[in-house]
């Protein structure tokens, strides 16, 4: 990074756009009223309309927005599971993104297998899951469960055993998306935990939440995404009372 | 800080569950910007542990809550060698140059089975794993190249039968030991049509539909169950534009003693499998940076 140093800056955005077509891709239909009537190509619309943002190395970032805002975007593009349009985002070091519960996950597949799958998929080495497995199991608290599909899996279990997997592993850069949403009270306090100790001893930590307790115990700073550029941003007090001023206390 | 949840589960903790202990990553800088092509030939020497976990994956889940399990790859080539011995022994005919005609159906069928089974898995591979696809940076080449090599049972039964059945029958060539070329040479084949098959049918989900038809159609347009000798120039020459015929061709001369390979076809496949191969690759990876966008 040139003015910063790359030591201090984790993630950094500079003009970040993505754009995607609106409605259906292709059909007979389509594709037949497009030749036949000459009709333009569906209109795009802008997911990311030019985001600019640093994220310090060691630190916890929230990232508050409406749905449609453009959060899960931001995030592909961080997790390296999709391209920007135009801008450039650099990252220093390795990410692991937690994005969407589960969805890694094969239901056919035991708990075990799919812990080796996942964190395989990051191009974590054989050698460092087997030494985490127990880790990872312990953590979730699914001992009896691990040798089960995961198909009879309930959704909390399914999103212990995901928790679990991303903060056993070790990486530079966390993520997490909305991963607390679905588990109880007691497993939920101890993951802001374990989030809390990553980011106490060195990790930078992205956190995406509705929940603004969770924002606010997490968070030192905030950015405020809204219709795919950033509204504001700044210390997590401070973003956080603009942004509930505006859209009326968030759901707690 | 609220502490209480933490010491609920201080037993626990202590134990192993710290992730504080597992050293720092070095942080390397990585620049994610648009571009059309992000992959290397080198990435995918690097991910093959992947691909490996992936293809111990649907290997796994091919067969469970399977009562036969893995007897289907037995099952399957066998019905297909009994329906060859009706059709091209009984009804048509076929010369083999005096090889015993299951037999040269057999190797035609280790061939063809393992074509049709990476084929079916590998072009639905991209669009079956669409949340692995979409919210993990697993490396995406390693889905196609999961689905082939989770094939290679497939082969392993058909072609190891076809051996042991030609060495009983006092067939066997000594020129089996180059099986292995040939081998190779039908996986960069597959390979280069279902990276082709694969990331076509991310945005045109019509390569589904017509998979399975083409693929019913395929195991006539080859010399799977009949020989090149017999057929008239015309549908020769249609034949012989099959990639898949010179692989036969070659299989079956390494196989079996006293079989005449004809060399044009095993020339033309050879080209055509270099070609494919490469304009595979280069689809492929063109089109990885916007699969996730597109499936």
């Amino acid at each position: 990074m040139d003015q910063d140093g790359a030591q201090s800056v984790a993630v950094s955005a500079r003009g970040l756009r993505k754009r995607y077509r609106l409605g259906e891709h292709r059909s007979l239909q389509l594709t037949a009223r497009r030749l036949l009537l000459r009709r333009a190509a569906p209109p795009m619309m802008e997911a990311l309309a030019g985001v600019d943002f640093t994220c310090r190395r060691g630190s916890a970032l929230g990232i508050v927005g409406m749905n449609g805002s453009g959060k899960s975007t931001l995030l592909q593009i961080l997790a390296g599971t999709t391209l920007p349009t135009s801008g450039e985002m650099r990252i220093w070091g390795r990410v692991l993104p937690l994005l969407a519960v589960g969805q890694g996950f094969h239901p056919e597949l035991t708990g075990r297998e799919n812990v080796t799958l996942f964190a395989s998929s990051l191009r974590i080495p054989k050698q460092a899951i087997r030494d985490r497995m127990d880790a990872v199991t312990a953590f979730s608290e699914l001992e009896r469960h691990m040798d089960t599909p995961v198909k009879r899996f309930s959704t909390g279990m399914i999103s212990r055993l995901f928790f679990a997997i991303g903060v056993m592993f070790p990486a530079d850069i966390y993520i997490f998306d909305e991963v607390l949403a679905v588990v109880d009270g007691e497993y939920q306090a101890r993951c802001l935990e374990e989030i809390k100790r990553l980011h106490g001893s060195g990790r930078t930590v992205i956190f995406v939440s509705h929940n603004r307790q969770q924002v606010a115990e997490v968070c030192e700073d905030l950015i405020w995404l809204e219709r795919g550029v950033v509204r504001e941003s700044g210390p997590t007090s401070e973003v956080l009372e603009a942004y509930e001023r505006e859209h009326g206390g968030v759901e707690a | 800080m609220s502490n209480t949840g933490l010491q609920e589960h201080a037993t626990v903790e202590s134990t192993a569950v710290d992730s504080s202990s597992i050293p720092l990553e070095w942080p390397v800088e990585q620049v994610v910007k648009p571009a059309k092509r992000r992959l290397s030939l080198r990435d995918l020497v690097r991910d093959a542990p992947i691909v490996r976990v992936l293809a111990a994956r649907d290997l796994k889940v091919k067969y469970k809550q399977a009562v036969f399990g893995p007897l289907w790859l037995v099952f399957q080539p066998l019905a297909l060698l009994a329906g060859f011995l009706l059709a091209f022994k009984g009804l048509a005919g076929v010369q083999t140059s005096g090889v015993p005609y299951a037999l040269f159906a057999l190797v035609g069928l280790s061939v063809w089975s393992f074509f049709q089974a990476a084929l079916t898995i590998g072009t639905a591979s991209l669009v079956t794993n669409v949340n692995f696809i979409r919210y993990t940076p697993c490396p995406r080449p390693a889905f196609p190249l999961a689905a082939v090599i989770a094939s290679l049972p497939a082969y392993a039964v058909t072609a190891g039968g076809a051996v042991l059945a030609a060495a009983a029958a006092g067939w066997l060539s000594p020129r089996v030991a180059l099986l292995p070329l040939a081998f190779v040479w039908l996986l960069v084949l597959t390979l280069g049509v279902v990276a082709i098959t694969s990331s076509t049918a991310v945005r045109y989900r019509d390569v589904n539909s017509a998979l399975p038809f083409l693929l019913q159609v395929g195991v006539f347009f080859a010399p799977v169950g009949y020989s090149l000798a017999q057929l008239s120039s015309t549908v020769r020459a249609i034949v012989y534009l099959n990639p898949l015929t010179g692989v036969i061709e070659a299989s079956r001369w390494m196989v079996l003693s006293g079989y005449q390979p004809s060399v044009g076809p095993i020339l033309i496949s050879l080209a055509a499998t270099m070609v494919i191969a490469i304009a595979g690759w280069q689809l492929f990876s063109r089109r990885e940076t916007v699969i996730a966008d597109e499936i």
